[in-house]
């Protein structure tokens, strides 16, 4: 199974390798031979990459302390990608589209995009500052004190959901409601993004709850045990 | 008029319980096709390339995967869960659309199943109407778009705050949106609410 083989079957990939901080020159390397590499283990690449590829997570693998640092750099890395590339393009886009159109409609939807976008980065803070320096002092000291709280908390998870629903109205509405004449390379890019970061956001959540949740739970059973 | 068999989906690991429900649909008199999957992995797998109408599952397979089941519900308005009862089940969430027990009696599942294809008929009807709300859904969603409180819209129009929700959850199913400020985005872009009365 060579690597760019994969990539030119799902182009998307590509994310994948950037936030594992893989360069794309791929060569003739294999899936094992690239992981090897860079040093990741090939369990881990190999549902990860199937993730992207739309099959459903694999509930029952196990996986190392060490594959769990790796995926929260992962995570840490999509977290950049969101940050600095996803949202300023969109936001960009959002806004020539709204010069372009000074209809009201289109100050509404750049208001509600940076509103949008405010808490997405309030949920990005969350993770960065709270959940992954838990996970990590979890994985790296074996320490469960304030675990339940974290895992349990109803509010963390509706976060999340709240994200997806937001997005999902930015894009019915302009798929179905405000009316915006011509413009369609402006507005093509601007729904290319969106699908895009719609995308990761689901694969960034997905790995969260079939990955780092459930491999820590099963670290702090033990413990508690 | 040509009536479409009804796509039954059945999540069940035991091969007995499977196959009991199997036979008791077979013969009952509805007309359906009926589908297996043991484990919730495969479920979409099936929604890829079947029309699923109604999705009977073992409760045991939901615990820990209440994410997805509620992800599988906002993408799958119209597919009704049946929940299958072991007695010993706490509360599940999100809920299912109905509940038979190991122990209820073949007629009691039939006439159930029943209730839910013909609720599922006027769910279809509703969403062929697109996005065309009623007056007095209009009316809610002027409320909701004024940042009213569902139970400020009930007294204003003198309904129940249950019928506020319902109709509240009418104009989210019509118009595919959820949130209160896309909501006003959408009442603006319609001409159901004036700019001038909206702040910016």
């Amino acid at each position: 199974m060579k690597m760019a083989d994969q990539i030119d079957s799902n182009p998307k990939l590509l994310l994948m390798l950037q936030h594992f901080d893989i360069d794309f020159r791929v060569s003739d390397l294999t899936v094992s031979q690239l992981c090897l590499q860079y040093d990741i283990s090939e369990n881990l690449f190999v549902d990860i990459a199937n993730l992207y590829n739309g099959f459903g997570a694999k509930r029952n693998h196990t996986y190392t302390k060490k594959d769990l640092l790796q995926v929260i750099d992962f995570l840490k890395n999509t977290h950049h990608y969101y940050r600095s590339d996803m949202y300023p393009q969109i936001n960009q886009y959002i806004h020539k589209l709204q010069e372009n159109h000074p209809e009201v409609e289109l100050r509404l939807i750049e208001k509600f995009f940076n509103e949008y976008f405010t808490e997405v980065k309030e949920h990005l803070d969350y993770e960065d500052d709270i959940a992954f320096p838990y996970f990590i002092k979890l994985l790296k000291e074996n320490s469960t004190n304030d675990a339940r709280e974290l895992y349990s908390s109803k509010e963390y998870s509706e976060h999340h959901t709240d994200i997806e629903l937001k997005l999902h109205d930015l894009k019915n509405l302009l798929l179905k409601y405000v009316k915006v004449d011509n413009d369609l390379d402006l507005r093509r890019k601007l729904f290319f993004a969106l699908y895009e970061l719609e995308y990761d956001l689901y694969i960034h959540s997905l790995i969260e709850e079939s990955i780092l949740i459930p491999s820590g739970l099963k670290i702090e059973s033990k413990e508690n045990a | 008029m040509h009536k479409n068999p009804l796509h039954i989906l059945i999540l069940e690991s035991s091969r007995i319980i499977f196959e009991g429900l199997y036979t008791i649909l077979y013969q009952s008199d509805l007309d359906c096709k009926i589908y297996h999957i043991e484990a919730i992995d495969e479920l979409s797998g099936v929604l890829e390339t079947e029309k699923i109408d109604i999705f009977i599952a073992n409760l045991l397979h939901f615990v820990n995967r209440e994410k997805e089941i509620k992800k599988f519900r906002k993408n799958n308005p119209n597919i009704s869960i049946v929940g299958i009862d072991f007695g010993m089940m706490q509360k599940s969430d999100p809920e299912p659309d109905a509940l038979f027990s190991l122990y209820d009696t073949q007629e009691k599942i039939i006439s159930l199943i029943t209730r839910l294809e013909s609720k599922n008929k006027n769910i279809s009807k509703y969403n062929e109407k697109d996005d065309n709300l009623t007056k007095r859904e209009i009316e809610v969603l002027t409320g909701i778009v004024n940042g009213n409180l569902n139970k400020e819209i009930a007294e204003s129009l003198n309904i129940s705050i249950h019928t506020v929700v319902r109709h509240r959850k009418n104009i989210t199913t019509k118009t595919g949106i959820r949130s209160q400020s896309g909501l006003t985005i959408y009442a603006i872009s319609k001409k159901i609410v004036d700019i001038e009365d909206i702040e910016i």
